[in-house]
């Protein structure tokens, strides 16, 4: 389905925004092709960059009066083709838009335009006392508007929650070009929580032009660990006995030996290659109970028959095994040309089952497999390594990837956690929930993008039919 | 009181409104029956649907730090159940014996640890509803981070049983903390009040609740009152720096209470907003602006009683008397306004004389959210059989 390229509507862009903010050059459009989801690609007609409210809802009616699908765009990190235009259509690239409006520490709050990339914020913040929570790892490059779409998690959302829980505001452009505001600075707006129905709905029912976050007051200090485990089975078993035991650690991440392979060769960390696994376990709060939490948490970790726990030493140590963290999926081109995350869910208590799952599937379908994940969630990101010049291969790691998913159902899961629908996993919709459940969220989109032209063919599988199948296993850029 | 029907299970939830649907008759969900006063009354007769048979733990795997439950479970009963693996659901609730997490839930209640802990919309993680057809429909799961399908665990917080009655839930929860302990403090006026709780954004303690109460409910004219949960050093420490950073930058004196001392008090802030009252308020605005209210609705009555949850922007006034002017020139031309001012709302919380309970008066006016509010009514509940009035949709 390409739409033909209507030279009154490009007109009309232009003028809009002015003619060096529009693109419709093939060349230049081809960047805009896909997201971190690369399988599957299409250009869009033609790419705005507004800079204003007002410009957005301008283009949005220019669009609906031509009849062609539209779709905002922070910085296509997703990774789950949220962004990608699917029968082409106008792209609304929000990357201009990028002001922090406001920052307000009394009433604990900050105002930014979409296209600010989250570490702006953070840096922004830098000695006030207060930071924004969520970190996504992609956090140097994506943008909030898109972590407001995606309602991205990261790292430290075990303590301090995923975007929805720090988003308090929005502005934004419907589907019909009005422009509204929903909740802002104050809690509890007066009606139905459209902040809550909004983030995380991966562009599909209004495009956000101005965000309201929450601002979290710095924890006192932090205790940093590395838990060094002999075998999969007793890391993870020591990370159910940690959330068993009621301590809520800001971050508990593992990395397993496949990884730390690439970690190390990238990094030179000096992570001990014959581990199975390492727990990044990291408390923070006040200096008066860290030692208590980090005691408490060395004596399940011994338990479980932890080889050590090392603790970093200082804040530039404890910099440098977030670096590794964050930066991990770029170290995974060491291990391998191609590679497919996935983003699976599962109670923690059942950890050590899917691991040990993931292991069999890895065995069955002859693939090497690593892990590296939110463990502390159960948000599990098993990266599957191939060579996507051959089919054969390529039709494995699909294979796997979906008997991991069901898995993950299966032990009561979601076969996302933070990276999205979109359109790889449309047609996981349907195992999650019933016709019932979908047609009420087809309910919701209609009374915000009553037409579908806003973001079309994403998140919901059309009524009654199949799903797109995946075809290809993307490679991933970050987690 | 209408006729009520009292489903057995969560399938008679569904043939009961459907049947409605069919005959066109109006439904209101009740849970507890304690926030009957809130929003605006009902339009026309109709059948009860009292959600409290509906009251079973479906499950609790407490190493998982999740439960589910039926929505019809009261608050006491969800909490004793909690606490027997030493977890919590941090929000507290007035009438705890007799609200319901699903009446929670809809009315988005919120109490005093909201500054430290979160509202109730951050602990749903998964929810069972049915649609104004009669149809169930669900969003969220059981597992503490995920983001397939729309956010219905939000959608439905705060919907007053308008597009569709919760009859299960999903919650993560927290282990219970080892120590509490309040400080209190007595203030001299509304400007050292205002001071002390700017300087309290920057304290090196973590509060889980900040407190300003005014008026004679309460021991003294101006109070504040800090609470702080944690592990027993925790508490030890936060005690005494924030009665050192009070003392230093603000001249205040600090009474610490602990354990059972503490009780008495707690209860009283928990329960504040249930006590009777001819017309009871809540504004929302930025936390800067809650000493700003109190002052406004001091002067409308002097002899109002305050609880301020002044973290937050949330102050509760019940007056002591319906105001002489009405309703309309209080709410509308007074703390509407000044409310708005602020980049906030004023509702009416109760106001048992039903005297000029007009929408602008109850709800306010954001009327862009509510004609969007009112197409998804209109998908989820066409013939607006949910609760009809009760709240603001074209």
């Amino acid at each position: 389905m390409i739409h033909k390229l209507n030279p009154g509507l490009v007109n009309e862009l232009r003028q809009i925004v002015g003619a060096e903010s529009v693109l419709t050059a093939h060349s230049e459009l081809l960047v805009y092709e896909c997201d971190g989801f690369i399988i599957d690609k299409n250009s869009p007609d033609v790419v705005v960059f507004p800079r204003t409210t007002e410009q957005i809802a301008s283009i949005v009616k220019a669009c609906s009066v031509a009849n062609v699908p539209f779709l905002p765009r922070g910085a296509g990190t997703s990774l789950a083709g949220g962004c990608m235009p699917v029968g082409g259509g106008v792209m609304i690239v929000l990357t201009r838009m990028k002001e922090i409006l406001e920052v307000n520490l009394r009433d604990r709050y900050a105002v930014v335009e979409p296209g600010v990339v989250n570490v702006w914020l953070t840096q922004r913040l830098k000695g006030t006392g207060f930071h924004y929570a969520p970190d996504p790892s992609s956090q140097g490059a994506c943008t909030i508007g898109g972590n407001v779409a995606t309602n991205s998690g990261g790292p430290h959302t075990l303590k301090y929650g995923v975007t929805v829980n720090h988003v308090i505001g929005v502005e934004a452009v419907l589907a019909d070009g009005s422009i509204v505001q929903f909740g802002g600075p104050t809690e509890d707006p007066v009606g139905l929580d459209l902040v809550g129905a909004l983030v995380g709905s991966e562009g599909t029912l209004a495009i956000v032009t101005k965000v309201w976050v929450r601002l979290t007051r710095n924890p006192q200090g932090y205790r940093t660990m590395l838990g060094v485990f002999e075998s999969v089975d007793d890391a993870t078993n020591a990370i159910s006995d940690i959330i068993g035991a009621g301590i809520i650690p800001a971050a508990l991440e593992m990395m397993d030996r496949g990884i730390l392979e690439a970690l190390e060769a990238a990094f030179s960390f000096g992570f001990p290659l014959d581990a199975e696994a390492i727990l990044l376990i990291e408390v923070d709060g006040l200096e008066a109970g860290l030692d208590e939490q980090r005691d408490q948490i060395i004596e399940i970790c011994n338990a479980r028959g932890v080889r050590e726990v090392r603790q970093a030493v200082d804040e530039k140590e404890r910099q440098k095994i977030w670096k590794c963290r964050k930066q991990a999926f770029g170290a995974i081109g060491r291990l391998s040309s191609s590679f497919c995350t996935q983003d699976g869910v599962v109670p923690r208590t059942k950890l050590p089952h899917i691991l040990r799952r993931i292991k069999e599937i890895e065995k069955k379908y002859d693939l090497r497999i690593v892990n590296v994940f939110h463990a502390g969630d159960g948000n599990l990101h098993p990266i599957l390594l191939f060579d996507e010049r051959s089919a054969e291969q390529i039709e494995r790691v699909l294979k796997a990837s979906g008997e991991i998913l069901e898995e993950c159902l299966a032990c009561g899961g979601s076969v996302t956690g933070e990276h999205g629908i979109g359109i790889e996993k449309i047609h996981y919709m349907d195992k999650m929930f019933s016709e019932d459940d979908l047609n009420a969220m087809r309910n919701l989109r209609d009374a915000f993008n009553p037409l579908n032209n806003l973001s079309p063919h994403k998140m919901l599988p059309t009524a009654g039919a199949c799903g797109m199948e995946q075809k290809h296993p993307g490679r991933r850029a970050a987690l | 009181m209408p006729d009520t029907v009292e489903p057995q299970v969560q399938q008679d939830v569904s043939t009961a409104i459907h049947r409605a649907f069919e005959a066109n008759t109006a439904i209101y969900p009740t849970g507890g029956g304690t926030s009957l006063g809130f929003g605006l009354p009902a339009r026309r007769e109709g059948l009860g649907l009292s959600t409290a048979s509906l009251n079973r733990v479906v499950d609790y795997p407490a190493r998982d730090m999740t439960i589910t439950v039926e929505a019809g479970i009261t608050m006491k009963s969800l909490a004793e159940t909690l606490a027997k693996e030493n977890q919590l659901l941090p929000v507290d609730v007035p009438m705890a014996d007799r609200a319901t997490l699903g009446g929670v839930i809809a009315t988005n209640w919120n109490g005093p640890r909201r500054f430290g802990y979160g509202n109730i919309r951050d602990y749903v993680i998964g929810i069972h509803a049915v649609d104004g057809h009669g149809r169930a429909f669900k969003g969220g799961g059981q597992v503490v981070k995920n983001v397939a399908g729309y956010d219905f665990c939000k959608l439905l917080t705060g919907s007053l049983g308008t597009i569709g009655v919760i009859t299960q839930v999903t919650l993560k929860v927290k282990p219970i903390p080892e120590a509490f302990a309040l400080a209190t403090s007595s203030i001299s006026n509304l400007e050292v009040a205002e001071h002390v709780l700017s300087r309290l954004v920057h304290s090196d303690t973590t509060p889980s609740a900040i407190e300003l109460l005014a008026g004679p409910n309460w021991s003294s004219p101006l109070q504040l009152v800090v609470r702080l949960d944690g592990t027993r050093s925790e508490v030890e420490w936060m005690e005494e720096r924030l009665a050192e950073e009070l003392l230093h930058d603000t001249s205040l004196q600090t009474e610490m209470l602990r354990g059972e001392e503490a009780v008495p008090l707690w209860k009283q802030l928990v329960e504040f907003t249930s006590q009777e009252s001819p017309l009871t308020i809540r504004a929302n605005v930025v936390a800067s602006g809650t000493t700003k209210i109190v002052e406004a609705a001091q002067s409308i009555d002097p002899n109002c009683s305050i609880q301020a949850h002044a973290g937050n922007g949330v102050v509760f006034v019940s007056f002591s008397e319906f105001p002489g002017e009405g309703l309309s020139r209080t709410i509308l031309g007074q703390l509407q306004p000044l409310a708005t001012s602020l980049h906030g709302s004023v509702i009416v919380v109760s106001n048992p004389s039903h005297s000029e309970m007009t929408h602008q008066c109850v709800w306010g006016g954001n009327h862009v959210a509510f004609s969007v509010a009112s197409k998804i009514k209109h998908q989820f509940d066409p013939k607006d059989i949910l609760n009809p009035g009760r709240f603001v949709y074209s």
